[in-house]
């Protein structure tokens, strides 16, 4: 696998040294004990990379057969705008991941769990670059709007937890366990959108994903190893972690990554203009899947750490027959495993958008006896959280008929950006934005 | 022995394989040790992800093999592929899952652009029987080893 490294002009790889120093404050420290913790390890290099070798012709949609496009202006005007809004969706989601990770990371008990979490935030900068390597590298003002490069980097860059394009990076986190549950199920989403832009009829974002792949690949694993040593601490009775700080965790992001796939009924265009090779809803069900296979994975581990007399095949009946009867075994309960919510869960976008299902797909049309269900199922500081309390009133308004679901779609509120591109400069407000004033949604890769 | 039902499929390492290849050693070595392998995994995805490969029957995976591409260790500057650690689930031995499993990490290597693949293994071992029928001979290097010596014999 060869690739190229490209450095940003100057005063752009710069702003993101300067943003660095804003949001991943420890990047020094991650650099000083790489070797450590990563020995014979490449070196971390904050720079674009581009897979050279790659196949030129388009695979898929209407354009299949033919030559990949490497300029903005060989697409055409609506396949440019669809295109720089997955770019600009994806950067934001980078940047946005850092800042959430930032948060707690301090917090990690263990300083090996806190040095994957660095590195994958240093990659996540890295991911950003590159993508602004493809902002700049091109002329997009045509698709843009007139908006020049170096504006929609600064866009980028003045964004904060609240004001990213996909409401996933827009969630603090309430714990360290926020930090490994999301790089098991937020980045699981992104290796899926990068996996299906590996086709990408546009040359260069095509030529990004396998690189970043790779990072990807590694986020994964500082996810779910961590997930498998606390089912193991968990299972031998360890009191600072439990499987069920574990499953609130899960049941507050599984949702959000189930709707960074776009709505559920989406995805013809990308698959048309050649951006992608799944439709929203096959890319769906193959994540929840894959989920399903790493919730057993954890599950075992915790079975057989809470039995180690067993053999595995003793382990595996057990754990069989624990889903099958939703009983206990030994003063194991099946409440104490992880289990999947159900892909209709405190849903607030796509085809179930405030649907009211449960944890295991039980419905209520009640709005506040559906809030004490989600109280009961999710991190109780994250239900203490501005996200919660907004999201209670927009739900309540809905089951009252006095909001439409599309309408409250739009009612969650955003932080934008008012003036200023440091982020010292505090320059983001709190705002509502009207149905008129157009959806952040338009910009998520669908 | 059951019979291969679905064709043998030979797939890139991921970190949801730690439960299945904990399962293959210890059905070959007879101890459960899930830290070590959680090691061992991580360090091969976070070096080359797409290296070392694992292969699925019958939806459960059946073997796997874990390599990467290293360079400027023992003095030898040119990239070669290192295979560490293999193992084949002993239901489904006998079925050439282990030369899949090479061939795929071997088409790796060409593509990095790599000429020679090197391992480890005792000499009369099972292992290096199989490994001689991929096409591994002995190499010029030999490897060496002794005890740490106590601290008086030093002085
Ligand atoms: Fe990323
Ligand atoms: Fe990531």
């Amino acid at each position: 696998m060869k690739f190229e490294k490209i450095t940003l002009e100057k005063k752009y790889h710069d702003a993101v040294e300067h943003w660095r120093r804003h949001y991943l404050k420890d990047y020094d420290s991650l650099i000083e004990n790489w070797d450590r913790y990563f020995p014979q390890d490449e070196a971390f290099c904050l720079c674009a990379k581009l897979e050279l070798g790659t196949p030129g012709t388009v695979s898929v949609g209407e354009h299949a057969g033919e030559k990949k496009r490497v300029k903005p202006d060989e697409l055409t005007e609506e396949e440019a705008k669809h295109l720089l809004a997955i770019i600009r969706a994806q950067a934001s989601t980078e940047f946005g991941s850092i800042q959430q990770h930032a948060g707690t990371l301090e917090r990690a008990q263990d300083d090996e769990d806190r040095f994957w979490v660095l590195r994958v935030m240093a990659e996540e900068l890295r991911h950003g670059y590159q993508m602004f390597h493809l902002l700049l590298s091109q002329d997009w003002s045509r698709a843009s709007g007139g908006v020049k490069g170096e504006t929609m980097v600064e866009e980028i860059l003045s964004m904060q937890t609240g004001s990213h394009v996909l409401d996933a990076f827009n969630l603090e986190y309430d714990s360290f366990v926020d930090n490994i549950v999301f790089a098991a199920l937020i980045d699981r989403v992104g290796k899926y959108q990068l996996t299906m832009q590996k086709v990408c009829a546009y040359k260069p974002m095509a030529d990004s994903m396998p690189p970043m792949l790779r990072e990807e690949a590694f986020h994964l694993a500082a996810g779910v190893i961590p997930m498998r040593r606390w089912a193991r601490r968990a299972a031998e009775g360890d009191p600072l972690i439990t499987m069920s700080m574990i499953q609130k965790s899960v049941n507050k992001w599984f949702p959000r990554g189930l709707e960074m796939f776009g709505d559920e009924r989406g995805g013809d265009s990308n698959l048309r203009m050649g951006f992608k090779d799944l439709k929203n809803r096959e890319a769906q069900d193959q994540y929840i899947e894959e989920v399903r296979r790493m919730v057993r994975d954890i599950n075992s581990r915790f079975v057989r750490a809470r039995f180690p007399e067993y053999l595995p095949e003793k382990a595996e009946q057990v754990l069989v027959e624990l889903e099958r009867s939703r009983g206990s075994h030994r003063g194991v309960a099946f409440d104490e495993l992880l289990r999947l919510p159900d892909r209709r869960f405190f849903r607030r976008k796509g085809e179930p958008a405030f649907a009211m299902v449960g944890v295991d797909g039980e419905t209520f049309s009640d709005a506040r006896e559906y809030l004490r269900h989600l109280a009961k199922h999710l991190p109780e500081s994250y239900m203490a959280s501005r996200d919660l309390r907004n999201y209670g009133d927009v739900l309540k308004r809905i089951v009252s008929g006095e909001l439409s679901v599309a309408e409250g779609v739009m009612k969650m509120p955003k932080l934008k950006r008012v003036g200023g591109t440091c982020p010292c400069s505090r320059s983001v407000r709190w705002v509502m934005e009207e149905p008129s004033s157009g959806n952040s949604d338009a910009a998520a890769p669908r | 022995m059951p019979e291969l039902s679905t064709p043998l499929r030979i797939r890139p390492l991921d970190e949801l394989d730690i439960g299945s290849i904990v399962r293959i050693d210890e059905r070959v070595g007879g101890t459960y040790r899930p830290d070590y392998w959680e090691g061992r995994v991580m360090f091969y995805l976070r070096r080359d992800p797409q290296a070392s490969q694992v292969a699925v029957s019958d939806g459960k995976v059946v073997g796997f093999m874990l390599a990467d591409v290293r360079a400027g260790e023992f003095g030898l500057e040119e990239p070669s592929g290192w295979i560490e650690r293999f193992g084949i689930d002993p239901d489904y031995r006998g079925r050439d899952i282990g030369r899949a499993l090479f061939q795929a990490i071997a088409a790796h290597f060409r593509a990095m652009g790599v000429a020679k693949i090197r391992t480890l293994a005792i000499q009369s071992d099972a292992v290096s029987g199989f490994l001689t029928k991929l096409g591994f001979a002995p190499a010029p290097l030999v490897a060496l080893e002794m005890m740490v010596p106590a601290d008086r014999e030093q002085r």
